[in-house]
């Protein structure tokens, strides 16, 4: 009776304190039927040259070190064995061969140059890599090991309260007080701390469709953010840049130093096939909030660093700050208004009081920066 | 101090006791039932509440534990330069419903138009609109919309459907029958051009004009005294006097929204301008115009004749012209009165009737001829083309189709099975005829005898021009790219004939060729129709000279009957069959009886009292129909009217099952339909039903609510009415510290002068503020969610009551008595005067509703989204996309309320600052000022002295609602002033 009471509730806080983990998504989900058609064990045989568990005569050969089969958070250059197994596996054998043994970019003709494959093993290859395009890609699921502890502490410290309460196996004095004290504040601090990270997701840094790096073209190139994200001016959104944006360098620039000419390519084949690119949003903020990019840019002249990092030292864009509403609060507390702007001619008062000297800067809070209906609406 | 009331036991007994008010416990229990799935009104214990507690934790807990779904982001391949994502375009076009005309601005949200504004720069609406057009954006999203093509009802591609329509096109020209296209008033010039190229392949087709509510008997009168068609547009902003007989002019007659702008202006009153129309409205059931009206007097419909004639006879034997052998009218109606005044306004006066009757019409033409009015207070130059159907030529159309001479039936915007008086008769006709295709765009009954059914764009998706009045244009041009299927209904015709040309080119060229040349401001044409484009109408210099030449004709006219008559009114909401599947217009309470989501009969105190009913009781009429009653103060005695465009049983599923068909009760008589019958017989059933009425629930009880005075109290005294104002504002003390508003400190005014309770602030609230729909149920249960409502109130007897209407939205408070009963601080006080709403902090204690002495909190007792038993626009992917994206959907459980548009206000003040510039008065409009066609309504800044706002409220007649409880509101009303004797 009495676990059929604690049962609901033990499932409630197992369920409520599941953290919330970045979750890799499937990035392209091939749902194409090819006709090309290989034997089981031919698909068998080309996964294990790909995962290089079959030597040659020189030295082996391992796709799988340069091109990831399953998703990892650090940026690889080279295109994954998904990517490759949907962009060949509409094309036919010759060419594909002609890919792999003479490659014309730069980078490719270095890594490639002594491989030595028979025509049956790049054939198995093929296979593996278009049976890998017709299974689509397999959701990851990450080994929740937080869970799995939380679990065994509480079933510790029920088990221990059992003990002290009915069996009284353990005989020591003091160990069930300490045992139950223990696993208490472990099971406290972990409800607390993933209670308070419900909905956030810092270090989130997700796989995105191409290998973009802002360290190559913010960092490196000096581009300016909102060259690109020209909408952050104007508009509530940043806004990603259209296809268009990219091609005015990239319809010159057409091979990367480490990527090759894989990714850009992937560009222009958007506007080929008039299909729109689908980036991985990483900034995200829950639906409930109003957040203006140009209210922040133009009005309130925000570095876009402050937000969002030093972009131009990652290649593959993680969330920094928490984007919690404690941080826009404070942020809105501490910040000092562009009061030049002539829009806050109206605000007398604090115009008096900054030229008598009773306050030194006029932060968003004195404007009403942290009402609730400056961003809840 | 004057008695208000609100219904009929009130003024009686006094107060009343609602008994639809449930208990609480009740209401808990009604809530976990359904949740469970149990019937409503089951009990349920304490321990299925912990159980279905536990339950709604867990899944809840379940659910935010879920990791987060990934969130693509997904731009253009090349970016439009003048489409910023996360910002709206606007862009003029024109809403055209099948009857009701206006110009307007689509707001376009990331390629979705998601709000209709009015088209300021059109001069006679200056940016109004009504009720109905600022829901037909929904109808954009409406899953009952036709998809594809039909053929019977198989979808098929356009070719197929194009090669057979053409080939028994071919068939009925080689037989030389007549192809017919039966359409609503065609008044768009490019239109019927495409129709002439259509008709010089096939030389027998015609247009027949059918109006859903026929004005044939003014048509007819006008083109008979005229000697040419065109009705001549009253200008109601010169009249001193207006004569209404029985036509609901603000309501829905013709040019609604224009005749309401043109009205009001003529009842502005302000220091130094003591002066107003006057306003008599003769009519049986109370509308809106006769709730606005100065006198109201109760005539039966057949009564009409008679007391017109009379007044034509008082008038013509002062100003010459052959008397009309007619009974003498009775002293109640006051003729002699109106007369004298019509007479001492000579030139300056209205006279019209919303009859369908040509003789009616026929001596309300000669009344103004005889008054000299035309040409003064009616514009002779730019007379009205948005009705010129005749309802002798759709006898005709019958008569051949019997007959097998129609060989093939166009229908748009006309649905004649449901709506033509005799539907069984068309609809066997309908039999003898080869073709029939309907480009009907919405289901309805039609559709299902056509052979062919080829969808037409939506009005924001289609290309389009209008000339409501000569020399008067407006375009349409589309506003989203076409979701279904669908095409120009003018495409398919030039396509039939066999022109190749599209129809925007070809819409284009008409314009250069037609309309470019009437006008000579600009030089050449494609910078002419860029300007018209983005302007969206142009006047030009073209225009009639209509002039009055033949005499009348009306000789003597039959007596009134005394018997039982039935009016068929056209209701405000719902006015045509367009508008039937949209539920914000269903339960958008009917201004007068605040009944949603059906159709009634309004029956006057008197013969209620005789008959023994009471507002629900079913009646039956002519032993066909079954039909509640409302106890409708102000009806007229022996007479019921009820309202048409219900009980539709083909519309979708917001529309059928609502309400009764009243088409079969409308009459033929002498060539034309009657609205009316008279010796019908009702009786009562003994059943009742519970009306969805949304006033009996906000009451005001007792207090200085609505503040009125007449014209001439007010000419001697500016504060008359509103004494207590002053009084109240001696007194004002108070303990808490006093907010201080260093910047903007907002306010919003409603004269209650100019507010004719057309309820369009409520639906473009709604709009603006994805407001959810309830449905009749929980109506019935007092939820409904509108965040500003439009209260009525009654003065006087009940059977001739005045009217007053006054909307009350969230007053924002400066000592707002919410913000200090709030547990969690949900609703607290922002530095710019706004009584703010944190959804997300509110708990749903409902304290803040309890504490609110203008019960305008809303609590969202139920998930109103994605609820398949809230089965509306907030339940389907596609009626989503309506949302204002910059507006949170409230989840159940949180109290909602009015923000004053707290997102408008914040865009212009961040456009203000971008712009380097101080926020100008009137930039910031509220959806409901914006919307309003009577400008009633003033938003603004009441820190800075030279706004309106501020002027308002220093206003001699200002004053807020419950002053005495000093809650310091920021709306203030101006007292209404009446142009009556006391």
């Amino acid at each position: 009776m009495k676990f059929r009471v604690i049962l609901p509730f033990f499932l409630l806080f197992y369920f409520f304190v599941n953290p919330v983990s970045a979750q890799k998504d499937s990035l392209v989900k091939a749902t194409q039927k090819y006709s090309v058609h290989h034997s089981s064990k031919d698909i068998r045989i080309g996964e294990r040259i790909f995962h290089g568990f079959v030597p040659s005569a020189t030295k082996t050969i391992n796709c799988a070190s340069c091109h990831n089969v399953d998703h990892i958070d650090t940026l690889n250059w080279n295109p994954s064995a998904m990517d490759l197994a949907l962009k060949y596996a509409k094309k036919d054998f010759p060419s594909f061969k002609t890919v792999i043994m003479n490659p014309t970019g730069m980078v490719m003709t270095q890594i490639h140059e002594n491989l030595e494959l028979t025509d049956e093993q790049i054939g198995q290859v093929k296979g593996y890599l278009d049976d890998l395009a017709k299974k689509g890609e397999e959701p990851t699921k990450p080994l929740q090991t937080n869970r799995i502890l939380f679990i065994l502490l509480i079933l510790l410290f029920v088990v221990t309260l059992v003990d002290f309460i009915f069996t009284k196996k353990i005989k020591v004095k003091g160990v069930h007080g300490i045992v139950l004290l223990i696993t208490f504040l472990f099971i406290t601090n972990y409800i607390v701390t993933s209670a308070i990270a419900l909905g956030r997701s810092p270090n989130y840094q997700p796989d995105q469709p191409i290998k973009f790096s802002h360290k190559v073209h913010a960092g490196q190139n000096q581009t300016s953010c909102v060259y690109c994200h020209f909408n952050a001016q104007q508009s509530k959104f940043a806004g990603i840049p259209p296809a268009s944006v990219c091609l005015n360098c990239h319809v010159i620039v057409k091979e990367g130093a480490r990527s090759g000419k894989f990714e850009i390519a992937k560009i222009s084949k958007a506007i080929e096939n008039n299909q729109s690119i689908k980036w991985i949003k990483v900034h995200n903020l829950p639906d409930h909030v109003y957040f203006n990019h140009s209210q922040h840019v133009v009005a309130g002249k925000i570095e876009c660093s402050q937000c969002h990092g030093d972009v131009q030292t990652m290649d593959q864009v993680v969330q920094v700050k928490e984007l919690s509403m404690g941080w826009c609060v404070n942020c809105h507390r501490e910040t000092k208004v562009q009061f030049a702007n002539k829009f806050y001619g109206k605000y007398e008062q604090l115009h008096n009081d900054l030229r008598e000297g009773k306050i030194d800067k006029v932060t968003v809070e004195k404007i009403g920066g942290t009402d609730c209906m400056k961003c809840h609406y | 101090m004057k008695k208000y009331w609100r219904n009929i036991d009130e003024i009686e007994t006094g107060p009343v006791q609602d008994k639809s008010v449930q208990d609480e416990a009740s209401a808990n229990n009604e809530i976990i039932g359904f949740l469970e799935g149990i019937p409503f009104k089951t009990s349920a214990s304490r321990r299925d509440f912990l159980k279905v507690m536990s339950y709604s934790v867990a899944s809840a807990a379940i659910l935010s534990a879920c990791s987060k779904p990934i969130q693509n982001a997904i731009p253009f391949l090349v970016q439009p330069a003048d489409i910023v994502p996360g910002k709206a375009s606007h862009y003029a076009s024109t809403f055209f419903d099948g009857s009701e005309y206006c110009p307007i601005v689509v707001k376009v949200r990331d390629g979705r138009p998601i709000k209709l504004e009015g088209n300021e720069l059109y001069l006679y609406t200056r940016g109004g609109t009504s009720a109905r057009v600022q829901a037909s954006i929904l109808s954009l999203y409406d899953n009952a919309r036709i998809k594809t093509p039909f053929r019977k009802n198989n979808p098929i591609q356009w070719k197929e459907a194009d090669t057979e329509i053409i080939s028994a096109l071919k068939k009925i020209r080689h037989s030389g029958k007549d192809i017919v296209l039966l359409s609503s008033t065609i008044f768009s010039p490019s239109t019927l051009k495409a129709f002439d190229a259509f008709k010089s392949s096939f030389p027998k087709a015609k247009v027949i004009h059918y109006d859903v509510v026929s004005y044939s008997g003014m048509v007819n009168a006008y083109k008979e005294t005229i000697g040419k068609a065109g009705i001549p547009y009253p200008l109601f902003d010169k009249a001193d006097v207006v004569v209404s007989f029985g036509a609901d002019f603000l309501g829905n007659w013709l040019f609604p929204t224009e005749f309401t702008l043109a009205y009001v202006s003529k009842r502005k009153v302000e220091k130094g301008k003591n002066k107003m129309s006057r306003h008599i409205q003769y009519e049986s059931n109370l509308s809106l115009t006769g709730s606005n009206a100065d006198e109201r007097i109760r005539i039966k419909p057949s009564e009409e004749l008679v007391a017109l004639a009379n007044l034509y006879n008082l008038i013509a034997s002062k100003l010459g012209g052959s008397p009309i052998e007619v009974e003498s009218a009775s002293g109640e109606l006051k003729l002699e009165k109106i007369a004298a005044e019509l007479l001492g306004n000579k030139g300056k006066s209205i006279v019209i009737s919303g009859s369908n009757d040509t003789d009616v019409q026929k001596i309300v033409i000669a009344i103004n001829r005889l008054l000299d009015n035309y040409g003064n207070t009616f514009d002779m130059k730019r007379p009205i083309l948005t009705k010129q159907g005749s309802d002798n030529e759709l006898f005709d159309l019958v008569n051949d189709m019997k007959a097998g001479k129609i060989g093939a039936l166009f229908f748009h915007h006309a649905n004649p099975c449901y709506d033509y008086f005799d539907s069984t008769q068309f609809t066997q006709s309908l039999g003898e005829v080869d073709l029939k295709v309907s480009f009907s765009g919405f289901p309805n009954e039609t559709l299902a005898y056509c052979d062919f059914v080829c969808p037409d764009h939506h009005f924001l998706e289609s290309w389009n021009d209008f000339e409501p009045r000569k020399g008067i244009f407006s375009i349409a041009q589309p506003c989203i790219h076409p979701i279904f299927d669908t095409r120009h209904m003018q495409e398919s015709l030039l396509i039939w004939a066999g022109n190749t040309s599209k129809w925007e080119t070809f819409l284009k060229n008409n314009w250069e060729k037609e309309i470019f040349p009437k006008q000579k401001e600009i030089a050449d044409f494609d910078s002419f129709w860029v300007a018209s484009l983005r302007a969206g109408c142009i006047e030009t210099s073209e225009d009639e000279k209509l002039s009055i030449t033949n005499n009348l004709v009306v000789k003597s006219v039959d007596s009134a009957l005394k018997s039982m008559e039935l009016q068929i009114v056209q209701p405000l909401a719902v006015a045509s069959g367009y508008h039937s599947n949209n539920p914000w217009l269903q339960e958008l309470p009917d201004p007068i009886s605040r009944v949603t989501w059906d159709n009634y009969a309004s029956v006057s105190p008197k013969l209620a009292g005789e008959m023994n009913l009471k507002t629900g009781d079913v009646i039956r009429l002519n032993n066909k129909i079954e039909i509640p009653v409302v106890e409708q103060p102000g009806q007229a005695d022996n007479v019921i009217s009820i309202g048409l465009n219900y009980g539709r049983t083909m519309a979708g599923k917001v529309a059928e099952e609502v309400g009764v068909n009243m088409y079969p009760f409308v009459t033929s008589k002498a060539g034309h339909l009657h609205y009316f019958q008279t010796d019908i017989s009702i009786s009562k059933t003994g059943k009742q039903v519970v009306l969805a009425q949304t006033q009996t629930h906000h009451t005001m009880e007792g207090r200085e609510i609505v503040r009125e005075t007449t014209l001439n109290e007010y000419a001697a005294k500016p504060n008359a009415g509103n004494e207590a104002h002053e009084e109240f504002e001696k007194n004002h003390q108070t303990l808490y510290p006093e907010h201080k508003y260093d910047s903007f400190h907002w306010g919003l005014g409603v004269d209650l002068n100019s507010c004719i309770g057309c309820g369009a602030c409520t639906i473009a609230c709604q709009a603006e503020n994805n407001v959810a729909v309830i449905g009749r149920e929980q109506v019935i249960k007092r939820r409904i969610m509108h965040w500003i409502r439009v209260d009525r109130y009654y003065t006087g007897p009940p059977e001739t009551p005045s009217v007053l209407f006054q909307p009350v939205m969230c007053q924002h408070c400066d000592n707002a008595p919410c913000e200090n009963v709030c547990p969690v601080a949900a609703t607290n006080h922002s530095n710019e005067g706004l009584n703010q709403m944190a959804y997300n902090r509110c708990v749903g204690t409902r304290y803040c509703i309890n504490n609110c002495p203008y019960k305008v909190r809303r609590f969202n007792w139920l998930k109103f989204t994605d609820n398949p038993k809230f089965d509306y626009n907030q339940n389907s992917q596609l009626g989503k996309m309506v949302l204002n994206p910059d507006v949170v959907v409230r989840e159940r459980g949180v109290v909602e309320k009015c923000t004053f548009c707290v997102q408008r206000i914040q865009e212009k003040k961040l456009t203000a600052k971008l712009e380097n510039r101080t926020l100008k008065d009137g930039e910031v409009q509220p959806a409901c000022v914006q919307s309003c066609p009577a400008e009633a309504m003033t938003f603004g800044d009441l820190n800075d002295q030279h706004s309106n706002i501020f002027k308002l409220f220093s206003n001699e007649r200002n004053y807020h609602l419950l002053e005495e409880l000093h809650t310091l509101p920021k709306v203030g009303y101006l007292t209404k002033v009446r142009n009556k004797e006391a």
